[in-house]
């Protein structure tokens, strides 16, 4: 097979100067590993904010009576619940789906009221991972109820303690009973540990006066990218007709602000992080090119045309852009895959701060999973090479525009 | 979520005095009737239901678009601002009391056997689940005082008059404009309240004219907020007596708990 | 002998310009970036704390006592008009503005809603609460005017009332009682966020202690220059308020929040040693690439008889005035621009409109460059800490070179 000699060439070269050879590769490669590096924990930062979002309170999609957001409205129930539970559950796109049940009402230990709500829940369902129980210490039962600590705290409630709840049933009528405090929880939303009493779903129906009815449906879906099109297929579902379904983003518009401004902000850094590393390509390619003038005047002198100096010099540049890319490339693709799936938990990675913090009304765990779009890569890729390729073509072009002993002599 | 006042206050919103007219007789002539004097008739619709003190069982029925549900009470009132509310019907609520003593407010809950205090936050809402609100019951609010009343024209069915009410400036209230119908017996037909922005916002309609306690009064009030489909509160007197020597120890906490 | 080297290096600089010029501009460049992205990164830091600052939390708050422990919007300070002043004169605090608190309900008609209703001191308010500048309708409140309340329009909807329109406030006053008073809705606000903005209801302290019939403030915020400061300026104002009040940072009041910070910062550590290592490796790489040019020129001099020892001298005074000098060119380069941005500011809204509202706190998505003593040390270390490092390899190598091996033309 015959190799275009020029390219030949170059390869030649590239190996004859180990040292100069070994240099840019490891510039270029280092600068691929570190942008990749860097964007893949960009990418995990994302997932991190929206699945945290989404996680337990949230959902990926929620199902109310119409007008229920607007007013709380005790008596904007949802009925056919068990059908509905057993269609969403039976959808290959839905992962989990659970009933919730929100009262507010009044809690007494003595004699004085405090107003809390109470949150009727499933307790097996959101026992898992995903769930608003993940970590309580035992689940709601009958008339065993949770309190968030921080209201427990208000209250001066323990575990143990008997607590009077007194509120307005679905029809209108006075519910109250008492109740045992079984536990206090540190759920990850503030709202739910500073007012919220937490009770076993069908116990609350019953204080509440609603059989078989409940406020909200919250849906887990296997992406949290796609839960426009979630919330669209619930909807559609017949035995949610009536209902009203909305994914997250329309439910929670504060939650999509805030992790659009951390997007945006992180996404400049990208683009500085990447003119970095392309001034450091840049730079390398540059110097190492100029270097080279004398070495370039003696091809010259040896009879080399101008023309085939600059393609010598481009082709070497596009040869070091590649390899130095794909090797950046492959460790930067392996460090990644490496942490993917375990993780990386974020205060090692950052040599300080807490393990696990609260914000905006939730509690957020941090470990991040570095993730890497195969377009990422190529990105990258290309555009290290194309640096590299326009800052060798500089030194190159003048160096083939010399007088072979001009170029000697430097 | 029961949030009680002296459930007697209610009828204070515009009634008349039956007993001041029953001297009056009506003419045969099929000529009108000559219009009452503004001030006296207020005067008596304000204390119509006003009294030293009070013991009277009351019905309340609340509609709304997807439940209904009836109540009867017993309620005991002193001077302004004390007031004990035992709910009678239905069973499943029977016992509960609520006493209000000037600005506190406790809930007695027979099923649980615990007297909890309502906190004053919460005492701000509807009443006990009803269209009426606090400052319904709570506030001191006069038709004769705080209003500037004419007689509009006359109704002929039912026959009697219908006056306009405008807020004097400087009042706090919800209500800028009230139209109230008066029969010939110079009672209370119809009240229709209009907001601040002179937006017709609740209707009350009177009627099951009676006499209780020794007056001559409506015993069944019908309130109906303006712009909810379906939604409406009745109250209906099944007795009164007014000036009923009440004692002092219904307004206690002590005697709240017991069973009554 | 540190002279001879010195001048060889002078003079190498000189004879060689335009490998000296690249050397230098790329350490410059990588200088200017590396500033850059720290000051960006600084103020990034600011970004939320200003945020929930200017959200009504404040950086320090003067508070009663006994609020610590429950929320009662009822509380009052002891002397709000001696705390004020003391926050005021407080060295570092840019506004004081004092507040006072009630639960209440706001009726028009049937239609009611229950906020917390906040008596502010209006000429400082503004300064204090950036949402207040955004209003939709009308004016903002004026000095000790009473029965004028400013609504969040999602308020006003839900009660189904408009500009200039009297509604009935009912709030919990001293003692427990109801007390009532009508207000007139001179403005109207829109954050943003419909929470939020059903949950606004302003008035004058005056109006507040008329309706009420309790006088005086419940708290007072205070804004700082700079949030860092926080901890210090709590001593500081705690010494000067009336006995009996309290003094609390942010952090204290929102410990949530100061989570936040915690990871705001621990990001920023990240993304800073991301950006120098790529900036020290595109410097090191280059220099490594001038200098590997230079073997024959080494082994020249070493031929000379220029012994390992001064031969290392040599290569790390080169790598410090090229240090020095890319230094400098990355601070003339850097430093006009980010005070261009600490004072314009960058500003994101184009992506995401002008202001996101979260959690009732108002974000604009602005950042300020940082701009402060903090420059020279960094610039410094990142300039010579790229260069020497660079220098690590070829003066080592300098130092081992056999010159027969070197001299030969083959290269």
């Amino acid at each position: 097979m015959r190799v275009p000699s020029t390219v030949a060439m170059a390869w030649r070269n590239l190996w004859r100067n180990g040292r100069r050879t070994g240099l840019a590769l490891g510039a270029i490669g280092l600068s691929v590993t570190l942008v990749l590096v860097y964007d893949s924990v960009l990418r995990a930062y994302g997932d991190w904010m929206t699945e945290t979002v989404t996680g337990p309170m949230l959902g990926h999609a929620q199902a109310h009576a119409p007008g229920w957001r607007k007013d709380r409205a005790m008596d904007r129930t949802l009925r056919n619940l068990d059908a509905a539970l057993g269609a969403l559950r039976r959808d290959p796109e839905v992962v989990g789906a659970t009933v919730r049940l929100y009262a507010p009402a009044l809690a007494a230990l003595g004699e004085e009221g405090f107003g809390v709500v109470v949150v009727g829940l499933d307790p097996a369902a959101e026992a898992r991972p995903m769930g608003l129980l993940a970590g309580a210490p035992e689940p709601p039962r009958g008339k065993r109820v949770l309190m968030g600590r921080p209201l427990a705290e208000l209250m001066g409630a323990r575990a143990g303690d008997r607590l009077a709840i007194v509120g307005q049933g679905a029809d209108g009528s006075l519910a109250n009973d008492l109740y045992e405090v079984a536990g206090l929880v540190d759920t990850s939303v503030d709202f739910v540990n500073r007012q919220a009493v937490l009770m076993d779903l069908g116990e609350a129906q019953t204080l509440f006066a609603m059989p078989g009815e409940a406020h909200e449906i919250v849906v887990h879906g296997r992406d949290a990218s796609r839960a426009a099109q979630l919330a669209a297929r619930a909807a559609a579902m017949p035995e949610l007709s009536g209902a009203e379904v909305l994914d997250w983003r329309t439910l929670s518009p504060e939650m999509v602000s805030l992790i659009a401004i951390v997007d945006v902000v992180w996404v400049f850094v990208l683009a500085l992080v990447f003119v970095a590393a392309a001034a450091g390509v840049a730079n390398t390619m540059l110097m190492a090119t100029w270097e080279r003038t004398r070495e370039l005047g003696m091809l010259l002198a040896l009879g080399a045309g101008p023309g085939r100096i600059v393609r010598l010099v481009l082709a070497e540049s596009v040869a070091l852009g590649l390899v130095g890319a794909l090797l950046g490339a492959a460790l930067g693709l392996g460090l990644v895959a490496l942490t993917h799936r375990t993780g990386v938990d974020y205060a090692a990675l950052t040599g300080t701060g807490p393990s696990e913090i609260s914000y905006g009304g939730l509690r957020w765990s941090m470990r991040l999973y570095p993730t890497l779009s195969a377009v990422d890569v190529l990105r990258t890729v290309a555009a290290v090479v194309m640096t590299s390729l326009l800052a060798s073509a500089w030194p190159a072009a003048r160096a083939a525009r010399l007088q072979p002993t001009q170029a000697l002599r430097e | 979520m029961s949030r009680p006042g002296p459930a007697v206050r209610i009828a204070r919103a515009g009634m008349l005095g039956a007993a001041l007219l029953a001297s009056t007789v009506p003419s045969g002539a099929a000529a009108a009737p000559p219009p009452p004097d503004v001030d006296a008739l207020l005067d008596r619709i304000d204390d119509l239901y006003r009294s030293k003190s009070s013991i009277a069982r009351i019905e309340i029925a609340v509609t709304s678009p997807r439940t209904s549900r009836t109540m009867r009470l017993q309620a005991w009132t002193r001077g302004e601002e004390d007031v004990l509310v035992v709910v009678e019907a239905p069973a499943r609520e029977a016992g509960t009391a609520t006493l209000r003593v000037g600005q506190n407010l406790w809930n007695w809950l027979p099923r649980i056997a615990r007297t909890i205090r309502v906190p004053p936050s919460m005492m701000l809402g509807s009443w006990m689940g009803t269209d009426f609100t606090n400052d319904d019951l709570v506030k001191e609010s006069s038709l004769r005082k705080d209003f500037v009343a004419r007689i509009e024209r006359r109704s002929e069915d039912p026959p009697g008059w219908w006056l306009t009410l405008e807020v004097k400036p400087g009042i706090v209230g919800r209500w800028a404009k009230i139209e109230l119908l008066v029969s010939e017996e110079r009672l209370p037909v119809e009240e229709r309240h209009f907001d601040r922005k002179g937006r017709l916002a609740r209707t009350m309609k009177f009627d099951e004219v009676k006499v209780l306690g020794g007056r001559r009064l409506p015993a069944h009030m019908t309130l109906t907020p303006a712009d909810v489909e379906g939604q409406r509160t009745e109250m209906r007197y099944l007795d009164v007596r007014f000036d009923v020597r009440v004692p002092d120890e219904t307004f206690s906490l002590s005697r709240l708990e017991q069973n009554r | 002998m540190a002279w001879v080297e010195g001048r060889y290096a002078a003079r190498s600089v000189r004879r060689n310009v335009r490998r000296t010029s690249l050397s230098v501009l790329g350490v410059g460049v990588g200088v200017a970036l590396a500033l850059f992205m720290e000051s960006v990164n600084r103020g990034r830091e600011g970004l939320f704390a200003r945020a929930a600052a200017y959200s009504g939390a404040g950086h320090l708050r003067v508070v009663a006592a006994g609020w610590r422990l429950r929320r009662d919007p009822r509380l009052r300070l002891r002397d709000w008009r001696a705390d004020l002043a003391a926050a005021r004169s407080l060295p570092g605090a840019l506004v004081a503005a004092p507040r006072a608190r009630a639960q209440a309900l706001l009726a028009m008609g049937t239609h009611v809603l229950a906020v917390e209703m906040v008596g502010v001191d209006p000429e400082a308010e503004p300064r204090a609460y950036r949402f207040v500048r955004a209003m939709a309708e009308g004016r903002w409140l004026s000095p000790g005017e009473t029965g004028a309340a400013v609504l969040g329009k999602a308020a006003a909807d839900r009660l189904h009332a408009e500009l200039g329109d009297e509604i009935l406030a009912t709030a919990v006053g001293p003692g427990g009682g109801i007390e009532s008073g009508m207000f007139r809705i001179v403005g109207l606000v829109a954050t943003g966020s419909e929470d939020l903005d059903a949950s606004i209801c302003q008035v004058t302290l005056e109006g507040l202690a008329q309706l009420t019939r309790t006088g005086g403030a419940g708290e007072v915020t205070v804004i700082l220059a700079d949030h860092r400061t926080a901890p210090a300026a709590k001593v500081a104002l705690s010494a000067g308020v009336a006995p009996g009040d309290e003094v609390m940072t942010f952090e204290e009041i929102t410990p949530e929040f100061k989570g936040h910070l915690d990871q705001d910062a621990a990001t920023s550590r990240f993304v800073n040693g991301v950006i120098v290592l790529i900036v020290v490796l595109g410097v090191a790489s280059a220099q490594l690439a001038a200098v590997l040019e230079r073997r024959r020129e080494f082994a020249v001099l070493s031929a000379l008889g220029m012994g390992a020892r001064r031969m290392v001298r040599l290569v790390l005074l080169e790598a410090l005035g090229l240090g020095a000098a890319g230094a400098a060119l990355g601070v003339g380069l850097g430093l006009p621009v980010i005070s261009y941005f600490a004072r314009r500011g960058l500003d994101f809204s184009k992506f995401m409109g002008s202001s996101q509202s979260f959690q009732g706190m108002v974000i604009e998505p602005v950042i300020y460059a940082d701009v402060g003593p903090w420059i020279v040390p960094f610039v410094v270390a990142v300039a010579l800490g790229a260069t020497a490092l660079a220098s690590l390899y070829p003066a080592w190598f300098a130092a081992r070179i056999d010159p027969a091996v070197a001299l030969r033309v083959a290269q």
